[in-house]
This record gives structure tokens, C-alpha cells and sequence, in this order.
């Protein structure tokens, strides 16, 4: 199924994704089943999905860290063809470097690209006050909480000046208030740095909460499309409104039949 | 006026009495205690003569020890016999680290490098260090190289293997993340895998160190003219116990002092290690 809409130009193309895994020479996991998706520019495409639903390899894929099977991948008309720092990606895991400071972390994309100290320095500083970890330049990542960890991954990534921003279950391993709390920030950042965004999640609230659109992919592998939902709700969102709720419960009765 | 006076009179009213129970569970006064029952402990033990005349006294080794720092023993005074054992120390640590730690960080980061040094270092990984006494004597005689070349081969196998298993455990997705924002392979290695694996070096060469202590002593305590095992060898020859307790506890102070300078460079190179409450 292809989605595909006329008004912004087209960012993320990705045609016939299949990807096939082999494992130990033999066993063939086939995870990703002729996946077609386009985002537009400043999108913010939700990828929602259960767990072992192939969500993450498709991420992986547009990231550039995983080549497909069949299929390419198009961002503003090029192929894609390895990790680069021009699609920001931001770990599940927050995998930052622990023998980095915060400032150490942020600045190092532009550090690779031979940015010099000054001016990286400042470009660390902007990203460092969006993502609001003003006055922790210095800290190590094991004096931070969890959320403070992720905002600094999200600020490692925008540091890059990306074209597309891709967020892997960002959220997953934050307790209830912090992963609420960091839907909004992240809602906040989005609206005041404008960027393509591609967020993979396995929670329902979060996807209505943020996306302009929400794809769902089949519970079981092969992951193929399942349905595509459009997000017209006004920002910010609440999720007690009625619509939300049944925009909510739609997309739980739907996914619930794939299970 | 008044007020400083109330003042004070509160401040004296809230403080905590000096009761005997606060002295008796104060963590300082414990450790005295403890301490102070050791010592008597041992010097009743030697009065009784529970180990015939084969324990003295504290005091005695105390005596001991300072005289051997001003009256030569062997042509050295006591801090003559320190530098004579940690120079030996210095120098095979050194050489082994310097080969060792880069070899196994070789070794985790290159197939062909791993395919040929493995199996070597597998076979040879078992022996004690000690075991190579004797041929290191038959070999380089019984100057100073054997020493070091003992010191070497039991410092080199937990250099090399903190060095291998420190990059093999490095999280694989770091560098992911290195690549996503634009390094390449050298990168991967600099500036992730490395700083990744350091804690784990520094680990390797505590190990190292302690195992270095036990290499030189053993060789001094065969053969020897100088050092810390070679004074406990002359206690033994002269029947003084003072002089060898006394040995014993420069080389448990010594090795403390080396220990204690390695995890301040760790700290120095890793300021990013939590802090393990040590109490």
C-alpha cells in the first residue's frame, strides 16, 4: 500500500522495502515484506507497531545502517546507501558515549566533520538549550536520569543539522511520567526546529500524541503495512479529548484483529 | 546580646550529649579498637612464644625496620632494597604493558592478528609465571634480567587478556551510533572503541601489578643480593623473624602505595568510572 499526498514535497521515499536476515548460514528470517512509504518534508510520521514487528529494521534501513533485500531508499531524490550523519538516528538504548561529557556527546558529529572548537562548541550549545539541558554541559552521561540521557541523544542528533530525524522507541525504557513528559518536549522541539521525523513506537497514546500520521505495521513477520491513519487533531493534543480517544480505540480494535 | 546568648544556649541544648553508646558506635573508634586488639593480640602471642622464638614482637620489627634504614644490609639500606625490588617491577611492567595491552587490542580488532597470536597465547596462558623460574636462572643467570623476564611472563596475561576482552565487550551499537554521525572506521576504533575499553585495561593492570609482586618476590626469594624478598631471605638465614615480618609488611606497604598510583592515573584517564562507595 502506498501513501502519498500532493501539497509538500516528498522527503522519504521508500519503495518495495524487503529485507531477508540470515542467520548462522541458514535460517532465513524474512522481516520486512514489500514496505512502500513516503514522507513529506516536515512530516511527523509515526511508525507504530508490537514488538517483533520488523519496525526497528525498517528504521534501520531508511538509516542507512541496514541494507534491504529488494528495494532502495530515496531521501530528497538520493539513494541511500550507508549510516551518514545527514539522517539523525537517536537509540532506544540512548547510547551515548560514557567517557564523554554532554557537550563531549553533542558536539561529536560536528567534531567528525572537522568543525573547529569554536564553532562546533556553539552549535553543541544551541542543540544542548532546545532540547532544555542548559547548565549540564559538564556532566557525565551516569550523573544524568534517563530522560535527561535521551534529550541528549536527540541533541547529538540535531547537532548534524539532519535532513530527516529517525527515533527508535526513544522512550521505551522511561518510567509513565517521564515518557509523557518527554512526548511533550519532544512535541516542543519538533514544532520549534521544524524537521522530517520518523518515530517508531509500540504505544498507541504516544503515536496519536505526536504524529501528523500514523502507519501500522502487521504484528508478525514478515512486517507488511497494515493501515494508515491521518492525525488531524490541533496541536497540543490531550489525551482525554473525545477525538483522540477514538481515534484511540480504532486503532486498537484494528491492530487487535492482527495479533 | 540576649539573642546571641539564647542563641548559644539552644546550639548547646541540641547538640547530641557525648554519651558512651555515640563513642562506642562512632565507625572511627571501632577501627581503633580493632586495630589496637590485633596488635596486643600479637604481641602477647609472641611473649607466650605460641610460634617458639618465630614471632616478635611489634616492636622489635618496628626496631628492625629503622635500623635498616640507616645501617646497610648488603651494601643497601632499606629503601635501597625497595628500589632494588620496584625497579624490577618498573621495568617488567613496563615492557610487558607496552607490548601486551596493543597486542590485545590487536588481537580483538583484526581477524588475522587474532587467528595467529591466539593459540600461542592459549597454550602458554596456563603456566604459572612461576613455573619459569628455574629456566629464566639457566637462561640469563641469576642477575637482574631473569628477574625481570619473570615479571614479564606473569604480567603480560592479564595485560593482553583485560586489553582483548575490554574492546570485545565494547556495546556494538556505539559504533552505530559513530558511524550515524559520520565516522569511519578509524574513528570507530578511536574514538569509541578505545576510550570503551579503558576501564577494563586499567582493571588488566591491577591484576598485573599485584601478580608482579608475587613474580619478584619469588625470584628474589631464589636467588638474590638485593630487595625486599631478599631481605626476608636473609631473616631467614639469620634467624632474625623481626627481620623478615618486617619485610612482609615494607612489601604490603609498598605494593598498597604502587596500587593506590594506578587508580589515581585511572581516575585521572577515566574520570567517567562511577565512584563505587567503598564503605
Amino acid at each position: 500500500m502506498r501513501e502519498e499526498r500532493h501539497s509538500n514535497p516528498v522527503k522519504i521515499v521508500c519503495e518495495d522495502i524487503t529485507k531477508v536476515f540470515i542467520q548462522k548460514g541458514k535460517q532465513r528470517v524474512h522481516v520486512l515484506d514489500h514496505i512502500s512509504l513516503d514522507v513529506q518534508e516536515n512530516e511527523f510520521v509515526v511508525i507504530l507497531g508490537p514488538g517483533q514487528s520488523g519496525k526497528s529494521t525498517l528504521l534501520r534501513i531508511i538509516a542507512g545502517l541496514e541494507t534491504p533485500t529488494e528495494g532502495h531508499v530515496l531521501i530528497d531524490g538520493q539513494e541511500v546507501e550507508g549510516p551518514g550523519p545527514e539522517r539523525g538516528l537517536v537509540f532506544q538504548g540512548y547510547m551515548l558515549f560514557a567517557w564523554k561529557t554532554v557537550m563531549g556527546n553533542v558536539e561529536m558529529g560536528p567534531k567528525l566533520r572537522g568543525v573547529p572548537k569554536k564553532e562546533r562548541r556553539e552549535i553543541a550549545a544551541h542543540y544542548i538549550h532546545l532540547v532544555g539541558l542548559d547548565g549540564f554541559e559538564k556532566h557525565y552521561p551516569h550523573q544524568l536520569s534517563g530522560g535527561m540521557k535521551q534529550r541528549v541523544g536527540i541533541a547529538r542528533a540535531y547537532a548534524n543539522n539532519p535532513k530527516v530525524m529517525l527515533l527508535d522507541e526513544p522512550f521505551g525504557q522511561l518510567d509513565a511520567q517521564t515518557r509523557y513528559f518527554m512526548e511533550k518536549e519532544t512535541a516542543r522541539i519538533w514544532e520549534t526546529e521544524k524537521r522530517t521525523i520518523l518515530f517508531v513506537t509500540n504505544n498507541i497514546d504516544e503515536a496519536i500524541y505526536l504524529a501528523d500520521r500514523i502507519v501500522t505495521l502487521e504484528g508478525k513477520l514478515p512486517g507488511r503495512m497494515h493501515v494508515a491513519y491521518r492525525v488531524d487533531l490541533p496541536r497540543p493534543r490531550e489525551h482525554t479529548d473525545m477525538a483522540f480517544l477514538k481515534l484511540r480505540h480504532e486503532i486498537t480494535e484494528a491492530s487487535e484483529l492482527t495479533l | 546580646m540576649v539573642d546571641i546568648a539564647n542563641e548559644i544556649k539552644q546550639q548547646v541544648q541540641e547538640r547530641r550529649p557525648l554519651t558512651p553508646a555515640l563513642i562506642l558506635g562512632n565507625r572511627w573508634f571501632l577501627y581503633a579498637i580493632s586495630m589496637l586488639a590485633f596488635f596486643l593480640v600479637w604481641d602477647r602471642a609472641a611473649v607466650a612464644r605460641v610460634f617458639s622464638s618465630g614471632l616478635p614482637r611489634p616492636y622489635e620489627v618496628v626496631l628492625q625496620l629503622w635500623s635498616m634504614m640507616f645501617d646497610p644490609l648488603a651494601g643497601k639500606s632499606l629503601l635501597g632494597h625497595v628500589w632494588a625490588s620496584t625497579q624490577r617491577i618498573l621495568i617488567g611492567f613496563t615492557i610487558a604493558s607496552l607490548v601486551a595491552v596493543p597486542l590485545g587490542l590487536m588481537m580483538a580488532l583484526n581477524r588475522y592478528v587474532n587467528a595467529i597470536v591466539k593459540p600461542l597465547f592459549d597454550l602458554l596462558k596456563p603456566m604459572p609465571p612461576l613455573a619459569w623460574i628455574s629456566i629464566a636462572i639457566l637462561w640469563f643467570g641469576i642477575g637482574e634480567t631473569s628477574k625481570v623476564f619473570i615479571i614479564i611472563i606473569g604480567t603480560f596475561v592479564p595485560c593482553l587478556l583485560d586489553a582483548y576482552n575490554g574492546v570485545r565487550l565494547v556495546e556494538p551499537e556505539l559504533y552505530d551510533v559513530i558511524r550515524m554521525l559520520g565516522g569511519k572506521r578509524r574513528h570507530e576504533i578511536i574514538q569509541v572503541c578505545f576510550p570503551a575499553a579503558f576501564p577494563a585495561i586499567f582493571a588488566g593492570l591491577q591484576i598485573a601489578l599485584s601478580i608482579a609482586w608475587s613474580c619478584v618476590l619469588a625470584a628474589e626469594l631464589v636467588s638474590a643480593r638485593s630487595g625486599l624478598g631478599f631481605i626476608i631471605i636473609r631473616g631467614m638465614n639469620l634467624s632474625r623473624p623481626a627481620m623478615i615480618v618486617g619485610g612482609m609488611v615494607v612489601i604490603a606497604i609498598v605494593a598498597w602505595g604502587m596500587s593506590q598510583l594506578v587508580s589515581g592515573l585511572e581516575r585521572l584517564v577515566c574520570p567517567w568510572k562511577r565512584e563505587i562507595d567503598g564503605r
